[in-house]
């Protein structure tokens, strides 16, 4: 931290690098130069492919409605289907812990990992928004709801086995995508 | 052809001091231009490659080359406030302003003297400071706001009592129910904060927050502010800045201060 009363120099490099371009690239007078080099603006850059993918799954009005509007009764189908559901989950979840105490992420084979299951997770995410949509309608039966809730939470139960098999951390399911900034 | 690029204007100082930082092209000596009472610090840059097509797309393009750049204008105006141990005042100028000849600069000087000397005026025994609020522990702040909130409690109960599938959804509209929360509370602690720092200082600028791209940081800034303080002012900007900070500790922030920096936010008239 700089030293007040200290009027020399005394700011750590990451603060001078940040507010420096945070200052000189925005603040400061302006008079008429005969050449004026325009920097881009940086957020506006790294903004862009957000914008996109958050308009792509901006979430419908709330309806008001209640979670469900029928009472179908869950068929013997669907009742294996559940259960095979919860095993899925309930095995992810005793198996994370176990991969974490072996604290042997397989580090070498992260960076395909990471590639694919960044691109599953956005999937993921998307699908999940859509779900909601509809739950929120209100056009879904309970069964029918049980049965998507369960689905997407096997799927990102999974998801995070897998990222513990391979040691990712969840800030690191993002894709570097240069000057349009980060995927997700 | 060599054209002259302009860091800062200051009150004239008529025994010169050298510089230690070259200029933007890193080749060229800094110096200053005199007009009137007021002095230009400037330095030579090559007018072929500045006034090129390239620059102006690295410019756009080249986050590493626009940081480079704005460093080294930062680095000289840093040194152009500097004499003796005290800070002078001065005109910090925006990134990027080449001027092809001294006559031009001159021309651009008395244009904007009166202005200049106006601003000056206003800088006089004070200094710019900047303070960053940063969000370290989320789940600390989070929990504060759960713990106090009865709707939040309720939610949780209910979730536990419903089957999985649709506690999931339940789940997952908590989630957004406490985020919500959490940015009016943040909002709410952000402005206090902001508004408590203006006690000592005499103007004061909410800017936007930089994003984790651009600090390098984990964690999520959420106050960016500079203010301008009365020289006499600035021991007690310091320890209600460092009493603030242990209170925010408690609750999940850091607060950070730097300074004294040029006033790159009070320039504007």
């Amino acid at each position: 931290m700089a030293d007040l009363l200290n009027t020399t120099a005394n700011k750590n490099d990451n603060v001078t690098l940040v507010d420096a371009l945070d200052k000189v690239l925005e603040k400061g007078a302006v008079i008429n130069g005969d050449i004026v080099i325009s920097v881009a603006d940086v957020d506006l850059v790294f903004l862009g492919l957000r914008l996109i993918l958050t308009s792509i799954s901006k979430a419908e009005e709330v309806s008001g409605k209640s979670f469900s509007n029928t009472d179908k009764e869950l068929t013997a189908e669907d009742i294996d289907y559940i259960k095979k559901l919860q095993k899925e989950i309930r095995k992810a979840e005793e198996n994370i812990p176990k991969l974490i105490d072996m604290d042997n992420p397989k580090k070498t084979e992260q960076g395909l990992a990471k590639l694919v299951l960044t691109l599953v997770e956005l999937i993921r995410r998307l699908m999940e928004k859509e779900a909601f949509r509809r739950v929120k309608r209100g056009s879904l039966s309970s069964a029918e709801i049980q049965k998507l809730g369960l689905s997407l939470k096997a799927v990102k139960k999974k998801i995070k086995e897998v990222q513990t098999i391979f040691g990712i951390e969840d800030e690191e399911l993002n894709l570097d995508l240069g000057p349009l900034g980060n995927l997700m | 052809m060599e054209g002259l690029y302009l860091y800062c204007v200051r009150k004239r100082i008529d025994i010169p001091f050298p510089f230690s930082t070259k200029g933007i092209d890193e080749k060229h000596e800094i110096r200053t231009f005199t007009y009137q009472d007021l002095e230009a610090v400037v330095s030579e840059v090559s007018l072929e490659d500045f006034d090129s097509e390239a620059i102006q797309i690295k410019a756009q393009n080249d986050l590493n080359w626009i940081k480079e750049k704005a460093l080294i204008h930062e680095k000289v105006i840093e040194e152009a406030m500097r004499k003796d141990g005290k800070i002078l005042n001065l005109i910090p100028m925006k990134f990027g302003m080449i001027f092809k000849e001294e006559r031009s600069l001159k021309k651009a000087l008395d244009e904007s003297y009166e202005r200049f000397k106006a601003i000056l005026k206003r800088l006089e025994g004070k200094q710019e400071w900047s303070i960053k609020v940063y969000l370290v522990d989320i789940k600390k702040f989070e929990q504060g706001i759960k713990e106090e909130n009865e709707k939040i409690q309720e939610k949780e109960k209910e979730i536990a009592s419903l089957p999985e599938g649709m506690a999931f959804f339940m789940e997952e509209e908590l989630k957004e129910v406490v985020s919500q929360v959490t940015d009016e509370e943040l909002n709410n602690i952000v402005d206090t904060l902001f508004e408590s720092l203006k006690k000592h200082t005499s103007n004061s600028v909410k800017n936007k927050t930089l994003g984790k791209e651009l600090t390098g940081r984990k964690e999520r800034m959420v106050l960016n502010a500079s203010y301008l303080i009365p020289e006499e002012k600035i021991r007690d900007f310091k320890k209600e800045t460092e009493y603030l900070n242990q209170i925010m500790q408690t609750k999940g922030f850091s607060l950070e201060y730097s300074g004294p920096w040029p006033a790159y936010n009070f320039t504007s008239d």
